[in-house]
């Protein structure tokens, strides 16, 4: 009962008890992949700036799952972000981008054109 | 050539991965090695794996956790009804893109 109350407060403890968690594989994963990791990892939570915590624990653990594949396979660091590693963080967060923040500004914009587009139609038929 | 390749692939990889599923359910590592197989050498590995978690996300393939010898369980991807219907339409799209594409071509 109390920790229910306290997830109110503060968000779901599962969801911190899963990012947690996926912080530690991400700190235990070998060299260069750790670098590599944690490098696309920063970029991802400013380029993802997922609204819910879900979507972002989620996102992390799919991108941990990423790494540490390639650490056991031995993929090289350059085969798994190719040439353009921006392109890359940008294209994988986007995947998660039905519940961005970002979602609300486009449907603000798609709005506000609707609106001015049909105020001149309007006048243009009076 | 590469990069224009690159940019026009970008549209396409999506069908491409699908089609590829129709024959088999696959994992990462084995997408991106048809492609390779398929003469598409320069795609990067976190490029497809991008694109399968869109694809998940978007309710087109079903998952399975496989596990897997060494290290952690490999994700198995196979097409359902909604990737096939989606499928259909790449198709479609497709035919009608190369078509008009083609009819620009000056006969020399």
């Amino acid at each position: 009962m109390a920790a229910k109350w306290i997830e109110m407060l503060t968000g779901s403890l599962e969801q911190k008890k899963q990012y947690r968690e996926h912080v530690a594989r991400l700190d235990a994963l070998p060299a260069p992949y750790g670098e590599a990791a944690k490098a696309v990892q920063r970029y991802l939570t400013y380029a993802g700036a997922a609204e819910d915590g879900d979507t972002l624990v989620t996102m992390i653990g799919d991108h941990v799952d990423l790494w540490e594949r390639a650490a056991v396979d031995g993929t090289p660091v350059r085969a798994i972000v190719g040439d353009n590693p921006v392109e890359f963080a940008e294209e994988f967060a986007r995947a998660y981008a039905g519940k961005q923040w970002i979602d609300r500004e486009r449907n603000r914009l798609t709005q506000a054109i609707d609106a001015a587009a049909a105020k001149q139609e309007g006048r243009q038929e009076s | 050539m590469a990069n224009q390749l690159t940019e026009m692939l970008k549209g396409t990889l999506e069908g491409i991965v699908l089609a590829f599923l129709t024959e088999d359910p696959a994992y990462g590592y084995e997408i991106t090695t048809r492609l390779r197989d398929e003469g598409f050498e320069d795609i990067a590995e976190g490029t497809v794996y991008a694109l399968l978690v869109r694809i998940e996300q978007r309710g087109l393939v079903d998952v399975a956790k496989v596990p897997s010898e060494k290290g952690p369980p490999r994700k198995v991807y196979s097409i359902n009804e909604a990737g096939r219907t989606q499928l259909a339409e790449f198709w479609q799209t497709w035919n009608f893109l190369a078509g008009r594409i083609e009819r620009l071509r000056p006969t020399a």
